[in-house]
């Protein structure tokens, strides 16, 4: 293939970035070897070429940043220097942080009741593992403690309330008396000589009944007057 | 770190911080393409400010099915550029192309061997000259090629020309650039 110096300056990048043809590349590398200005040509660029990769970018202008952000976004506020030890603040100055600090004081505090720990004293010798572990040991029987005399004032009050006040039987069906029964009759005038067919009735009739009524004058100071029906 | 995508949803919604990570990004690409572009800092700094300005205006109008966002903002940048050529296409041929330059370090004494970082800035240097001779066209293809280090497929989309022609205009720009150089002197490495 005959290669000529106008080929030689058409296919130079080509050939100098490599992307020529084999067979072309060796016509054009055969030629520059005979061919002085083709071969100066071809060091020439190449070098160029190969210096020109290497320079670096120049460096901008250093306001040339912030004139660019000004221009577009505006300028912005210039900080002073004591703010910045403040810039804290906003984050933490809110209601949610405000409550979980409440929150978190509430659960230590108690806590540490009930390892028994005086907030108003506290000691070194309170935060050892044993002294904790005995106090909080200490505290949980003291409330179960609590817990259980208050179940038994309960069921004494109880106790004494249900027998004082004992539960009435049902009355059964009246059973045909020969005597009509005077309704004026004064329940202590009550002959007790008078039989009653309903055994029931008779012992309720024998049995003294005890009802709890209002003090009166002709007692005993601060006694209960029993009165017996 | 975010994508570029996530990041320009949100800024549709309305985060001031995702936008200043995007500025953040971009701004160093977009200040060289700038700067390689027109040779000039201070017209490089006030263009980038209007290429952000545009894409913080018409950021909705972008899609993620188009292009990558460094494509998008590239091809804005470039419409840009090509704006302002026009507008300062008189006052190119009187400004004097030493005084838009940028500081560079000093020159050691000649007894003294010249370190790396010097040798790099001085090749910026001289390398920034020979771009702003060259042709727009050609000056804008071999930037995006060989200082942006983008692909073909990228370049096309920017420039909305065929890949053919893209490949014509940076082999062209660079031997320009090349012959541009060797007369003023400065041979390659």
């Amino acid at each position: 293939m005959d290669w000529n110096c106008i080929a030689t300056e058409e296919r130079l990048s080509d050939y100098l970035e490599g992307t020529l043809a084999a067979a072309d590349a060796s016509a054009l590398a055969a030629h520059a070897a005979g061919c002085a200005r083709c071969s100066a040509l071809v060091a020439r660029v190449g070098g160029l070429i190969s210096q020109m990769h290497q320079v670096d970018l120049v460096e901008e202008p250093p306001h040339l940043i912030r004139g660019i952000l000004d221009v577009t976004i505006g300028p912005r506020k210039q900080k002073q220097a004591w703010e910045g030890w403040f810039s804290w603040v906003p984050l933490v100055w809110q209601p949610r942080v405000g409550i979980g600090l409440a929150t978190v004081a509430a659960c230590l505090a108690i806590v540490l009741h009930a390892a028994g720990v005086n907030v108003r004293d506290v000691k070194m010798s309170d935060l050892r593992p044993a002294n904790v572990m005995r106090a909080a040991n200490r505290q949980a029987h003291l409330t179960y403690a609590h817990g259980a005399k208050f179940v038994n004032d309960l069921r004494v009050v109880y106790e004494i309330q249900s027998r004082l006040t004992p539960q009435t039987e049902p009355e059964a069906a009246p059973s045909p008396s020969p005597e009509p029964q005077p309704t004026t009759v004064d329940p202590r005038e009550k002959s007790q000589a008078t039989p009653h067919p309903n055994h029931r009735e008779a012992r309720r009739l024998n049995a003294p009944t005890y009802v709890l009524t209002k003090y009166t004058a002709q007692d005993w100071p601060g006694t209960t007057t029993r009165r017996r029906l | 770190m975010q994508p570029d995508a996530q990041l320009v949803e949100s800024c549709l919604r309305g985060e001031g911080l995702a936008w200043e990570e995007l500025v953040r990004r971009h701004t160093r690409r977009v200040y060289n393409l700038c700067y390689r572009f027109t040779g000039n800092a201070a017209s490089a700094e006030d263009l980038s400010q209007e290429v952000f300005l545009r894409v913080y205006r018409t950021l909705g109008s972008y899609q993620a099915a188009q292009g990558g966002f460094p494509t998008w903002l590239t091809s804005v940048t470039r419409n840009l550029l090509v704006d302002h050529y026009r507008r300062t296409r008189r006052d190119r041929l009187t400004d004097s192309i030493d005084d838009a330059m940028p500081q560079l370090e000093e020159k050691k004494a000649p007894g003294h061997a010249p370190d790396r970082l010097a040798m790099a800035s001085e090749l910026s240097a001289q390398l920034q000259r020979g771009l702003v001779r060259l042709s727009p066209d050609l000056r804008e293809a071999v930037i995006l090629r060989d200082l942006q280090g983008l692909e073909y497929n990228e370049i096309r989309k920017i420039l909305g020309v065929p890949e053919g022609t893209v490949k014509s205009r940076i082999n062209r720009g660079r031997i320009e650039l090349a012959r541009i150089l060797e007369e003023m002197g400065v041979r390659p490495a």
